[in-house]
C-alpha cells in the first residue's frame, strides 16, 4: 500500500507542489514571524551583553505605585562614590529640552530629549563624528535629527530649558541613539551631566552605573553598593541589569509575535480549506482507482491510510518549504525594517529548533486534519465503482440537514451580532460581534454549495454575455461542482472578508469622528504646546482675539485634580467662552456652568456615580476641597472639553493662573486659508513651542497614520488571499485534468485554443466574482456592526473605490490563476486528450 | 474482389466529386529506434455523399487515418484535401475553423458535454461556429434519429445508445461536408447499434452526407456502400456494396 501511495505521489509531482505551496505560504508566514522576533531578541541580547561587560553594577529607584518617575539624588551618587571597591560611578539623566529648528520654532511634533553624555569606562553614547560634550556650553545632537534639522558639527544649536528659557550650545559632536527607541523618536540633545540636569529640569537621576575597581566582582561591588545606600533602591549586577533589559524587549516582540500570529492563523486557516478541497477532487477523480484497489483486496483502513499517508507526505514536504519561505520572509522582513528606519540590532537571522518543531508540527496538523473528512469519503468507494465506464456527475442536492443547519447558524450569528450592535458600544460589544460575525460565516460556508450557483449566475451574467460560447459554457462549468466550487471561493472569501471589514471600519470611524468634532465646532486651527507639560501663555490667545481676521478664539486650561467622595484624579479644567462654541450636554445645559458649578463627561457621570443636581466634592490646590454642584453631563467624543470642567473664573481661583493647553480658533469665513494661516502663526511665533495646526493638517495627519496601519493589515492579509489564489489554481487544474477528453471534444467541435483558455480564464473570473461578492457583502456588514461597537451615533461609510478595488482585483487573481491551467489546455493535443481514458 | 495497390481513386460511387482525398500519407510517432510507422503511404478518396467503412486489425492505424483526414493531428509525409482545401501545412487555427465548418464527428463514447442538455448538445458546433441552426433541417434530424421527447434531457439520463443518436444528431446538424465516427456503435448493443447505424445510413440516403466510419464490426460495416481494409500501415483492400459475411471474408483472408 505504501508503495501504491509513494508512486502515485510520484507521478503527481507537479499537483504535489501546487498542493504544498498553499501549506507552505502559511507554514512560512508563521515560521517567519518567530524567525523575526527571534532574531530580534538574539540582536538585542548581543547589544545589551555589550553593555553588561562594561556596567558592573547599576542602581535604580524602587518600582514606585505611582505613575511618576522616581529619582536618585546627587547624594546617594556621593555615597556610592565614596565605597570602596568603586571606580568611578555615574548618574544618568534623561528629560526633555526641545530643540529650536531654524525657523525659531521646536523642532518636530514632540520636543526632544535631553540626556547627560557620560565619557570614560562608563560611556554608553557611541559619538560618531566630532567629540563628546566636555563643557556646559558643549552639546551633541543625535545623527538623525542633525541631518532633518540641518545643523552641522560647528553648529550653533539653541535649546529651551523648562521654563521655556533658550539656552544656546556648541554643537561639538553628533550620536548614534542606537537601539533607544524613545531618543530614536523624539530625537536628542546630549550634555554634560550637570548641563543636562540644568535643561531637563531633573530632580535627579533615572540611574546610576558604577564601574568596579580592578579585581573586585560584580557581585560583591553590589554587595558593597547595597549596604551604603541602604533600602528603598535597585541595586542589579551589570549581568541581571542586562538580562531584565532582554527581558522588558522580550515582551515587546512578544506582543508582535502574537499580532503576526494572528494573520498566521488567519493564513492557515485558509490553506486548510484549499487543502480540504484538494483531497476532496483527488478522491473523486481517483474513485477508479481506489475501487480497483477494493476490488483486488484493499480494506476500507489501507484505501483511508493511504490517502492520509499522502496527506502526511504532503504536509511534511510543504513544512519543510515553508521554514525555508518562513526564514527568507524573516530575514526580508528584517531587511525592510531597518530600510523604513527603524532601529534595530544587527544580527544574521536565526531559526531555533523551536521555530522548525512548530512549522512541522503545525503544517503537517493542517495538512493531515483537512485532508481526514476526503479519507473518510475514499473508503466508501464501493468496488463497484471500478466497473462503472463514465465518470459520473456529481449531482448535488442541497440536502435538508445542510440547510437547516445552516440557516441556524445564520440565525444565531444575526441574533447575536444584533444583540451587539444595539447595545452600548464597547469591549463586550465588540467580542459580542465577533462572535456573530464567525458564526454567520460558518454559516454561509454551510450553506455555500446552495448559494453558489445562483450566484455564478448573478455575476457570470456579463461575462457570460461578452464571451460567447466559452463564457457559457465556463458559467455552466462554476456551478457544476457546487461543493468544489464553495469551498475554492470560501478561501478567497476570508482574506476579502476582512480586508473589506478593516477598510469598512476605520472609513466609518473617520468619518463619525470627524462628524462629531465638527458639529460641535468647527475648529480652523488649533494651537498647541509642543511639551505636555508646559502650557501657552494665556498672552497668546488674547493676542489671537485682537484679531479682525478670526471669529472666535475658544481656550482651554487644564490641570489635574482629585474628584469625588473616593479623591480619584481626573482632569479638571476650563475654557474661555467664545462665539458659536457651544458643546452639546446629554443633560442640563452649558449656560447653567455659573461660579460653583461644575460639568462632567458622560463617563465620569457613570464612573462617579453622579447626575445633574449631585454634588461633587474636589480637592483644589489654593481654595482646598470644595463642593460643586453638577449642572451638566456632556459626550466626551462629541466636545473638546476636559472630563471635569468649572467656570473659568472658579477654575483661576482653585488652581491660580495656569496657561492654556489647546487654543481653539476659528477664521472668518471668506477668508483664504493662507491669510488666516499667517495671521495666527504670526501670533504664535514668539512662542517657540507654541505648534499651529490647521484642521486638515490635524485630520490629515491622523489619517496617514490610520492609512498606514490599514495598508499593513491589507498586505497582511494579502497573503490569505494569495493563498486562496493557489487554491483556485489547484482546482482549476485539477478540473482541467478532469476535463480532458471534454476539452478535447470541444476541441474537435472547432472552439480555437484561444476560446478554450477563454473559457477556463472565465471561470476563474466567475470564481473569484463570487468568493468577493459573499466577502465584500459580509466586510461591509461586518465593518458597520464593529464600528456601531466603538462609538455611538455611527456616520456609515463604504470606501467605495476601495471596495471595487477588491472585488477587481479578487476577479484579475482568479483570471491570473488561470493562467496556468488554461494553456496546459489549450496545449494538450486533441488526439492525445481523446485517447485519455 | 480484392484489389490491392492504390484504391478508390476514381471509383466514387455515388455523387460526383470526392469529399476528402489523401495522397502518399505517411504518418511516423516518435523518433530513432522508437519510432512506430502507423502508416505507410496511404492513397484514398472519399466519394461526396457516401458512406465508407475502415476495417482492419487493431494496432493496422485505422484511427491515425481517421486522426489525420479530419485534421486532428498532423501528418508526416504527404497530403489531405477537404473538398478544395488543403489541409496539411494550416495552422491549429486554421484547422480548428476549417473543423468547425467542414467537418462532423462522432467517437466511441463521451461524445457529449455531461453539463448541457441534448439539445444544447445537438446545437453547439452551430453556436461555435456563431451559426443560426436551419429549424426545417434540425427538426427533420431529430425527427430521424427520433429523439423529439429527449431534447430537454442531460446525457446522464440517456441510455449509451441515445447518447449517440445525439451525437449524430450533432454531428448531421452543421451540414459538415463529411462526417467521421470512430467505432459510433462500439459501446452499444447490437439493436441500439443498429438503430444508430441505420440512422447515419439514412442520414446519407436523404441528406447527401458523407460518412466516413472506422468500425471493427462486419455488420456495421455492411451498412457502409463500401469497406476499404487496412494493414500495418497499408491500404489492402477494398469491397463495394458489402454484407456482413463479404467483410468478414475479406478480413479472414487479411489475417490468413
Ligand atoms: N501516440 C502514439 N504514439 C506512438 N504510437 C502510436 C500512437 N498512437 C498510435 N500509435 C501506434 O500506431 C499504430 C496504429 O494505431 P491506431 O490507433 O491507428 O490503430 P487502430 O487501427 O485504431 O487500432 P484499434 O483497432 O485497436 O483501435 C499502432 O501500432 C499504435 O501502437
Ligand atoms: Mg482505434
Amino acid at each position: 500500500m505504501l508503495r501504491t501511495t509513494i508512486a502515485g505521489l510520484r507521478a503527481r509531482k507537479l499537483r504535489l507542489l501546487l498542493t504544498s505551496l498553499a501549506i507552505a505560504l502559511g507554514v512560512g508566514f508563521i515560521a517567519g514571524t518567530f524567525v523575526l522576533t527571534d532574531t530580534l531578541q538574539s540582536g538585542f541580547t548581543e547589544k545589551f551583553g555589550a553593555a553588561a561587560d562594561r556596567i558592573d553594577v547599576a542602581v535604580l529607584p524602587a518600582p514606585s505605585e505611582k505613575d511618576e518617575p522616581a529619582f536618585l539624588s546627587q547624594a546617594v551618587l556621593e555615597r556610592i562614590r565614596a565605597v570602596g571597591g568603586v571606580a568611578e560611578a555615574q548618574g544618568l539623566v534623561r528629560g526633555t529640552s526641545a530643540l529650536i529648528g531654524k525657523d525659531g520654532k521646536a523642532a518636530g511634533d514632540y520636543p526632544t530629549s535631553g540626556v547627560s553624555v557620560v565619557q570614560g569606562p562608563l560611556s554608553r553614547t557611541s559619538i560618531v563624528s566630532g567629540s563628546a560634550p566636555k563643557t556646559a556650553t558643549q552639546a551633541v545632537l543625535d545623527k538623525n535629527t542633525a541631518k532633518t534639522r540641518g545643523f552641522r558639527v560647528g553648529d550653533s544649536i539653541a535649546v529651551l530649558d523648562q521654563e521655556n528659557v533658550r539656552h544656546e550650545f556648541t554643537l561639538v559632536g553628533l550620536f548614534d541613539p542606537g537601539l533607544d527607541q524613545e531618543l530614536a523618536y523624539t530625537g536628542a540633545v546630549g550634555y554634560v551631566t550637570e548641563t543636562a540636569r540644568e535643561m531637563t529640569g531633573q530632580k535627579g537621576f533615572r540611574e546610576i552605573d558604577v564601574a568596579a575597581a580592578e579585581g573586585v566582582s560584580q557581585e560583591e561591588a553590589r554587595a558593597a553598593v547595597v549596604k551604603a545606600v541602604g533600602a528603598g533602591y535597585e541595586v542589579k549586577t551589570g549581568r541581571q541589569y542586562a538580562d531584565d533589559m532582554i527581558k522588558a524587549n522580550g515582551a515587546d516582540s512578544q506582543f508582535l509575535t502574537m499580532g503576526l500570529l494572528l494573520f498566521g492563523l488567519v493564513a492557515m486557516f485558509v490553506a486548510a480549506l484549499v487543502i480540504y478541497n484538494t483531497f476532496n477532487i483527488l478522491v473523486a477523480q481517483r474513485t477508479r482507482e481506489m475501487a480497483l484497489l477494493r476490488c483486488i483486496g484493499a480494506t476500507r483502513g489501507q484505501v483511508f491510510g493511504s490517502v492520509v499517508l499522502e496527506s502526511v507526505v504532503v504536509g511534511l514536504l510543504s513544512s519543510l518549504l515553508g521554514l525555508l519561505i518562513g526564514y527568507g520572509m524573516g530575514a526580508g522582513a528584517m531587511v525592510l525594517l531597518r530600510a523604513t528606519g527603524t532601529p534595530l540590532p544587527e544580527a544574521t537571522a536565526t531559526l531555533t529548533p523551536f521555530t522548525v518543531a512548530l512549522a512541522v508540527a503545525v503544517g503537517l496538523l493542517v495538512t493531515v486534519g483537512a485532508a481526514l473528512l476526503p479519507a473518510r469519503s475514499a473508503t466508501r468507494v464501493a468496488p463497484i465503482a471500478a466497473l462503472r465506464t463514465q465518470v459520473e456527475e456529481h449531482t448535488f442536492r442541497a440536502g435538508v440537514v445542510r440547510v437547516v443547519l445552516a440557516a441556524l447558524f445564520l440565525l444565531a450569528g444575526a441574533a447575536v451580532t444584533g444583540v451587539g450592535v444595539s447595545g452600548p458600544p464597547g469591549q463586550a460589544a465588540l467580542v459580542t460581534v465577533m462572535v456573530g460575525g464567525t458564526l454567520v460565516f460558518f454559516g454561509v460556508l454551510i450553506l455555500g454549495p446552495v448559494i453558489v450557483r445562483p450566484l455564478g449566475a448573478f455575476v457570470g451574467w456579463l461575462p457570460g454575455r461578452l464571451f460567447g460560447v466559452p463564457g457559457r459554457l465556463a458559467l455552466d462549468n462554476s456551478g457544476r461542482n457546487p461543493r468544489r466550487s464553495a469551498t475554492t471561493t470560501v478561501a478567497l472569501t476570508v482574506g476579502v472578508t476582512l480586508m473589506t471589514l478593516i477598510s469598512v471600519l476605520t472609513g466609518t470611524l473617520r468619518l463619525t469622528y470627524s462628524h462629531k468634532l465638527d458639529e460641535q465646532f468647527p475648529v480652523d486651527y488649533m494651537v498647541q504646546s509642543q511639551t505636555r507639560e508646559s502650557n501657552l501663555p494665556r498672552a497668546l490667545a488674547e493676542g489671537l482675539r485682537t484679531r479682525p481676521e478670526l471669529t472666535s478664539v475658544v481656550a482651554l486650561r487644564q490641570t489635574d485634580a482629585e474628584v469625588g467622595a473616593k479623591g480619584e484624579p481626573y482632569q479638571t479644567g476650563t475654557f474661555t467662552a467664545a462665539a458659536g462654541f457651544a458643546p452639546a450636554f446629554t443633560s442640563g445645559s452649558v449656560g447653567a456652568l455659573r461660579p460653583g458649578t461644575v460639568a462632567v463627561a458622560d463617563y465620569v457621570a457613570k464612573d462617579l456615580k453622579v447626575k445633574v443636581g449631585d454634588r461633587l466634592p474636589v480637592r483644589t490646590k489654593k481654595a482646598g476641597r470644595v463642593e460643586l454642584t453638577v449642572v451638566g453631563v456632556f459626550d466626551a467624543e462629541k466636545t473638546n472639553l476636559t472630563e471635569v470642567t468649572v467656570p473659568a473664573a472658579d477654575f483661576d481661583s482653585y488652581f491660580g493662573a495656569v496657561g492654556d493647553s489647546r487654543i481653539l480658533v476659528n477664521a472668518k469665513e471668506g477668508l483664504s486659508s493662507d491669510v488666516t494661516r499667517k495671521v495666527v502663526e504670526a501670533a504664535a511665533q514668539p512662542y517657540p513651542t507654541a505648534k499651529v495646526a490647521s484642521s486638515t493638517e490635524i485630520r490629515s495627519g491622523f489619517d496617514e497614520a490610520l492609512d498606514m496601519s490599514v495598508m499593513i493589515i491589507t498586505g497582511l492579509l494579502g497573503l490569505a488571499v494569495l493563498i486562496s489564489l493557489l487554491g483556485i489554481a489547484n482546482t482549476l487544474s485539477l478540473s482541467v485534468h478532469e476535463r480532458t477528453r471534454e476539452s478535447a471534444l470541444l476541441r474537435a467541435l472547432g472552439l480555437t485554443r484561444s476560446q478554450l483558455r477563454a473559457m477556463l480564464s472565465v471561470e476563474a473570473l466567475i470564481l473569484g466574482l463570487i468568493g468577493a461578492l459573499v466577502g465584500v457583502v459580509l466586510g461591509i456588514t461586518f465593518g458597520w456592526a464593529a464600528a456601531r461597537t466603538a462609538t455611538s451615533d455611527v456616520v456609515f461609510t463604504v470606501p467605495v473605490p476601495q471596495v471595487l478595488a477588491f472585488v477587481a482585483l479578487s476577479g484579475l487573481a482568479g483570471v491570473l490563476a488561470a493562467v496556468l491551467p488554461a494553456r496546459k489546455a489549450a496545449r494538450a493535443s486533441v488526439v492525445d486528450a481523446l485517447a485519455a481514458g | 474482389m480484392t484489389i490491392t495497390g492504390e484504391v478508390g481513386a476514381g471509383h466514387a460511387h455515388r455523387g460526383t466529386a470526392a469529399a476528402v482525398v489523401a495522397r502518399g500519407l505517411t504518418k511516423v510517432y516518435g523518433q530513432g529506434d522508437a519510432a512506430v510507422e502507423a502508416l505507410r503511404g496511404v492513397d484514398v478518396s472519399f466519394a461526396s455523399g457516401a458512406f465508407t467503412a475502415i476495417m482492419g486489425p487493431s494496432g493496422s492505424g485505422k484511427s491515425t487515418l481517421m486522426h489525420c483526414l479530419a485534421g486532428l493531428d498532423t501528418v508526416t509525409h504527404g497530403q489531405v484535401h477537404i473538398g478544395e482545401v488543403e489541409l496539411t501545412g494550416l495552422d491549429d487555427k486554421r484547422l480548428t475553423l476549417l473543423r468547425r465548418e467542414r467537418i462532423g464527428f462522432i467517437f466511441q463514447a463521451f461524445n457529449l458535454l455531461p453539463t448541457l442538455t441534448a439539445e444544447q448538445n445537438i446545437r453547439l458546433p452551430l453556436e461555435i461556429a456563431g451559426r443560426q441552426a436551419d429549424q426545417v433541417l434540425f427538426d427533420r434530424v431529430v425527427e430521424t434519429v427520433g429523439l423529439r421527447d429527449r431534447l430537454g434531457h442531460r446525457p446522464a439520463e440517456l441510455s449509451g445508445g441515445q447518447q449517440q443518436r445525439v451525437a449524430v444528431a450533432r454531428a448531421l446538424i452543421s451540414k459538415p461536408r463529411v462526417i467521421f465516427a470512430d467505432e459510433p456503435t462500439g459501446n452499444l448493443d447490437s439493436r441500439s447499434g443498429a438503430e444508430v447505424l441505420s440512422f447515419l445510413r439514412t442520414s446519407v440516403r436523404e441528406l447527401n452526407q458523407t460518412i466516413v466510419m472506422v468500425t471493427h464490426d462486419p455488420v456495421a460495416a455492411s451498412y457502409a456502400d463500401r469497406v476499404i481494409f487496412l494493414r500495418d500501415g497499408l491500404l489492402v483492400s477494398e469491397l463495394f456494396q458489402p454484407t456482413p459475411q463479404s467483410v468478414l471474408d475479406t478480413l479472414m483472408k487479411l489475417e490468413a
